[in-house]
């Protein structure tokens, strides 16, 4: 966290991810803001609110692998064993 | 038509009426196991299907009781059975049908205090447990033995196993591992009357295959607590998986990823544990809303899941066979961050914040529902197109609807059948009676639309909702005309979970016959 306020409201310059998703930290997705006007008004969280939640969904899917397997095989693993028995 | 609000009439029970049961309780029960604030009451009168909200009063309880034992549920039952007070058994209350929503008031029997784990034997792999436990919670404890309850529904870690039970519940490992009714072996039963009857293969608590007798468990599972209260369990137990593979693959278009889906389910490898089909409209939407998604190509249209559990070598041979299947068929696997990251989520849908979009493209706030049917896997692309132009016609009617897209997940090990589901976001605040009756309209035509390819109306949430049930008895037939003599031989005063699956037929008089006929169509 910031020693400074404005520090943790001054999120990365947008950047559009597609028509209507926008990225500000490395793989936080928001809505585009003009589709957030009328219904809904966009929040606005501190930055180490935003990673917190961003690291805890990591952390949450984590703990769903080991709660359901010991270890996790991976696609690319497989693939590449294939093309090496190939 | 004859429809069900003709047969739910709002009927309450008296005031004085409450006031004896809660009197006759307080001799069974401590004072804190009986709950009569506004609160309790109204924290238990809904489930998460959207529903009109301005009609919550409707569906509020008299009072909800915590029993700790099958002995206190029976006596709470016998008391509403002698006074005829309604009961409703509540459990996780994660149910898409309102089996546990009250529609007349009455007594609601939380079982949540009935989570204890009785016995757990190694030697003969089960476990009894009360049927207020949550299936991630006894996984806790079970995996510290190498073991594992394999019951994994998208509400896993909020749903309850008693719960399970009155639904017959559907698992999304369920083609490795079978579903619900496979994996409880039996159970103690509260009836109708609050005599308690332990069901199972013949009597017995721990066995999987009887030719004993009439099969009667099954006519104990997926009732939605129409014929009684499910109150300790012994379950199935299996090996945890020592490995766990989840591959996601994309396709330019839905047909290739439907005959894909169609190949891995058929391919007979012993540690598939199910494949999922993701259409167009699903895509589309997860491409708007979720992370994973947002950054794929656009030629990402449709997409298949597999996953596998089990020993890893085991685990890696099946892998390497689905992945040759993949090449064949020109799938392209979508790395493992996201077949990871998404199959972990699958477990845990419940917990998803949900928002929808107005035809302008608006965010606006929505609650999730789900249509679910069972569907021959030849007949889930025509459901599929059925659906989808039923939501389209609302939305193009009102912005209270929003077309989510569809799955369709393998129900079995074969890939005979499909749990086909279309998920449909609801602006719940703007769903007044008018929005209502047009959502009621389209679960009938949804139902009718399963029916009409020869599938069932749920593979997975029941079948007893205002608009599909209207159509139950068509489904079963003349199945649904022992299912009255059931109820009514079961439950004599029609105490339990009254108002649900049209089974109010059982006690009214008239010509029955002509009123199932008219709803059959037949009239």
């Amino acid at each position: 966290m910031s020693y400074r306020y404005s520090d943790e409201h001054a999120p990365p310059a947008p950047q559009r991810a597609s028509e209507v998703a926008v990225t500000t930290h490395e793989h936080v997705f928001e809505v585009d803001p003009r589709l957030m006007e009328r219904w809904v008004l966009q929040q606005t969280f501190p930055n180490w609110d935003t990673l917190r939640i961003m690291h805890a969904r990591h952390d949450h899917l984590d703990w769903m692998h080991a709660h359901f397997a010991q270890k996790t095989i991976t696609g690319s693993d497989l693939i590449a064993e294939i093309e090496n028995e190939a | 038509m004859w429809g069900l609000r003709e047969v739910t009439a709002l009927e309450r029970p008296p005031t004085d009426l409450i006031d004896r049961v809660v009197e006759r309780l307080a001799g069974v029960l401590r004072p804190d196991q009986i709950l009569t604030a506004k609160t309790d009451r109204y924290n238990r009168a809904r489930v998460p299907a959207p529903f009109p909200v301005h009609r919550w009063r409707e569906r509020v309880p008299d009072l909800a009781v915590l029993p700790e034992s099958t002995e206190e549920v029976a006596a709470v039952v016998a008391i509403a059975n002698e006074l005829k007070c309604p009961v409703v058994p509540r459990d996780g209350g994660t149910g898409l049908t309102d089996g546990a929503v009250p529609l007349r008031g009455g007594i609601v029997v939380d079982v949540k205090r009935m989570n204890q784990i009785h016995e757990l034997d190694l030697e003969n792999r089960t476990v009894t447990v009360g049927t207020g436990i949550n299936m991630l919670k006894l996984n806790e404890v079970l995996g510290k033995h190498g073991l594992i309850y394999p019951d994994d529904p998208a509400s896993y870690p909020c749903s309850l196993v008693g719960g399970r039970i009155g639904t017959s519940g559907w698992s999304l490992i369920g083609a490795r591992y079978g579903h619900t009714r496979d994996l409880v072996l039996s159970f103690d039963l509260v009836l109708p009357t609050g005599e308690i009857l332990h069901v199972g293969d013949g009597i017995g608590r721990q066995i999987s295959k009887s030719s004993s007798g009439y099969q009667l468990k099954h006519l104990f599972m997926g009732h939605q607590g129409t014929l009684g209260i499910a109150t300790k369990a012994t379950l199935k137990l299996y090996p945890k998986p020592e490995a766990e593979l989840s591959p996601f693959w994309a396709f330019d278009d839905y047909d290739a990823a439907y005959r894909f889906t169609g190949a891995l389910a058929r391919a007979g490898v012993a540690t598939f544990a199910g494949a999922v089909l993701f259409d167009e409209w699903k895509v589309a939407y997860l491409r708007r809303d979720d992370e994973a998604y947002i950054p794929q190509p656009a030629d990402v249209r449709a997409l298949t899941c597999a996953v596998l559990y089990g020993w890893e070598d085991e685990v890696r041979v099946g892998g390497k066979r689905l992945f040759r299947i993949a090449k064949e068929h020109g799938a392209r696997y979508l790395g493992d961050e996201i077949s990871e990251g998404d199959w972990a989520a699958r477990h845990d849908r419940y917990a998803t914040p949900l928002h929808g979009r107005t035809k302008s493209g608006q965010v606006v706030p929505m609650s999730w529902h789900c249509e679910d049917a069972a569907v021959n896997y030849t007949r889930v692309p025509a459901v599929t197109k059925a659906w989808h132009e039923i939501v389209a016609d609302l939305r193009r009617k009102t912005d209270v609807f929003d077309d989510w897209g569809m799955f369709a997940y393998t129900s079995a090990d074969t890939g005979v059948d499909y749990l086909t589901e279309i998920d449909v976001g609801i602006w719940e605040q703007r769903l007044d009676d008018d929005a209502w009756a047009m959502w009621v309209r389209a679960k009938r035509d949804i139902a009718a639309a399963a029916l009409a390819h020869g599938g069932s109306i749920s593979a997975c949430h029941g079948s007893c909702r205002e608009g599909e049930v209207d159509l139950v008895p068509r489904e079963l037939g003349r199945g649904f005309d022992v299912m009255l003599g059931v109820k009514r031989m079961l439950d004599p005063n029609n105490i339990m979970n009254p108002g649900k699956y049209l089974l109010d037929l059982a006690y009214q008089g008239g010509d029955l016959a002509a009123r199932l006929a008219e709803l059959r169509g037949e009239a």
